[in-house]
């Protein structure tokens, strides 16, 4: 086979992504613990690893850059890096939103949390993980037909983000001296949303890797639920 | 003439049409082209003899584009580049199916004046090759075929055409100085020069800058961009990159089967699509390096 070396330095690059992917994947369920436990010591940490995050993404998007540079890759070997270079901003975004939830834990402290929200929240981090793992599987595969159907699933996130906005809202209508905590919570809900929202990004170039068509993927059949 | 114009395709705002051969034929939009087309090719086959080089090539080139056509050694670019202007006519024992039009005419029937298309189609090979006298004849040389002296202007055609070919600032002080002392670069522009002398129409380019260095080969590209103002050109090149930096609309060619080994058209688009999301599996495998 052709250019062996080549593909054997953009598979390094693919499996880099995938060890992003981990990464953030892992940020996201121990910020929420963080949250869950108001664990301060572990949040502390996880915020400042998200400086490895960075640094992961950082070191893909140089290997691409001295692929394209070096290799003059066309056709699907550009739209692959090109989609690479898109796709570990997006991770990286997520890693950002953890790291806001490790802020969050630390400044709600030791105020009380209605463990039905915590539990939305877990839901919704599960929900948008998962939809990451699927997503990522996809790229590896090359399978357009899930890159579909992933985004079509953010619905299910978005309902479970308005219902803990709803309930939040009844809370700080009923007891202002809440609103401040509330706010708080409503914002790690928000990341956890926004998650789900890149993962339909990636979603995005994962169609356009494997057919050159670069639009927005539909995230639900209807109209529009989401309040971002 | 009437052409089988079988589907067009838009580029930007320039929506020259082109003959999609084979499999992307499907492409929708017909879009009334901006340039009309210099070159119609329709069926058009080629001989050696009995061996069938080329294959019912179809193609549409728009006036005032560079069109590159790229493909496998031996698959038949050179002949086609060749056709193009009956260059293939010194060779025995060869003829042809289908037609080439240049403005609606075509030059492959009979009593057409060989030398007037060549005249018209002009040819830059893939090494210089001035002729062994000063610059200021090598460009005169063909003017003055058709009987053009100094007191027709010559001198104002050789300057136009130095100054066209991007060489005059660099040779004027040394016009009747030997052509062959020029750096290779420079005598791939006087070849150039030559060649826009006798005003063509069109210019093909068999690899014009394979035996030039990075810096050489850049002034040459630059000047492409310069010439399809006036011109309309054609290169045939190896150099994947360079048909991706130069061209407007990419053609890929290959041969048919191992046995028969008859070059033919895969592939022709803009050359954006060609080299991000060709339609063909075998355009995506050559240009990605996966096989050729």
């Amino acid at each position: 086979m052709a250019r062996e070396t080549f593909e054997r330095q953009m598979q390094t690059i693919l499996d880099q992504v995938l060890v992003l992917g981990s990464m953030v994947e892992q940020a996201v369920l121990e910020a929420l613990d963080t949250l869950k436990r108001r664990d301060q010591t572990a949040a502390r940490r996880i915020y400042e690893a998200d400086l490895h995050i960075n640094e992961k993404r950082y070191s893909i998007e140089s290997g691409c850059i001295t692929l394209i540079a070096t290799q003059q890759p066309m056709a699907r070997d550009v739209r692959f890096l090109a989609a690479i270079l898109e796709i570990i901003t997006e991770l990286e975004r997520i890693g950002d939103y953890a790291k806001g939830i490790c802020k969050i834990t630390q400044i709600i402290s030791e105020e009380a949390i209605d463990p039905v929200l915590i539990d939305e929240l877990q839901q919704m981090a599960d929900q948008g993980l998962d939809m990451l793992r699927r997503a990522l599987d996809a790229f590896v595969a090359s399978d357009v037909e899930t890159a579909r159907e992933i985004p079509l699933e953010d619905a299910r996130v978005d309902d479970l983000y308005n219902q803990i906005y709803r309930q939040l809202m009844e809370e700080m209508m009923a007891d202002i001296t809440t609103i401040d905590r509330a706010n708080h919570i409503m914002w790690a809900a928000h990341n956890l949303e926004r998650m789900s929202d890149r993962v339909t990004n990636i979603c995005e170039r994962i169609v356009y890797v494997a057919t050159g068509e670069m639009k927005e993927l539909d995230t639900e059949e209807g109209g529009n639920t989401g309040l971002n | 003439m009437t052409l089988k114009i079988r589907s067009s395709i838009a580029m930007e705002n320039k929506a020259p049409a082109v003959v999609l051969p084979m499999d992307t034929a499907s492409i929708p939009g017909t879009i009334q082209p901006v340039n009309e087309n210099k070159i119609e090719i329709q069926d058009f086959s080629f001989y050696y003899g009995n061996f069938k080089a080329l294959g019912n090539i179809n193609m549409l080139v728009p006036a005032n584009q560079i069109i590159a056509i790229i493909g496998p050694s031996g698959c038949g670019k050179s002949t086609f580049l060749r056709s193009i202007n009956r260059m293939n006519d010194l060779v025995p024992n060869i003829h042809t199916e289908g037609q080439v039009c240049l403005n609606g005419e075509d030059i492959l029937g009979q009593g057409v004046d060989v030398v007037d298309v060549r005249r018209r189609v002009g040819m830059v090979f893939q090494r210089p090759n001035p002729f062994p006298k000063s610059i200021y004849e090598n460009v005169a040389y063909g003017p003055r075929l058709y009987g053009i002296g100094k007191s027709h202007g010559l001198d104002e055609i050789v300057y136009n055409a130095l100054k066209q070919a991007a060489l005059w600032d660099e040779v004027k002080d040394k016009l009747h100085q030997s052509a062959m002392a020029l750096s290779g670069g420079q005598q791939q522009r006087l070849c150039i020069a030559r060649a826009l002398a006798v005003e063509p129409e069109v210019i093909l380019m068999d690899e014009p800058a394979s035996a030039l260095d990075p810096v050489a080969t850049l002034k040459i590209e630059e000047l492409m961009q310069t010439l399809k103002e006036t011109y309309t050109i054609i290169i045939v090149t190896h150099n994947m990159q360079q048909a991706a930096r130069v061209s407007d609309f990419t053609a890929f060619m290959m041969i048919d089967n191992p046995q028969t080994r008859t070059g033919v058209l895969v592939e022709y688009g803009p050359t954006a699509q060609i080299f991000t999301n060709p339609k063909n599996k075998q355009t995506e495998d050559y240009v990605t390096g996966r096989f050729g």
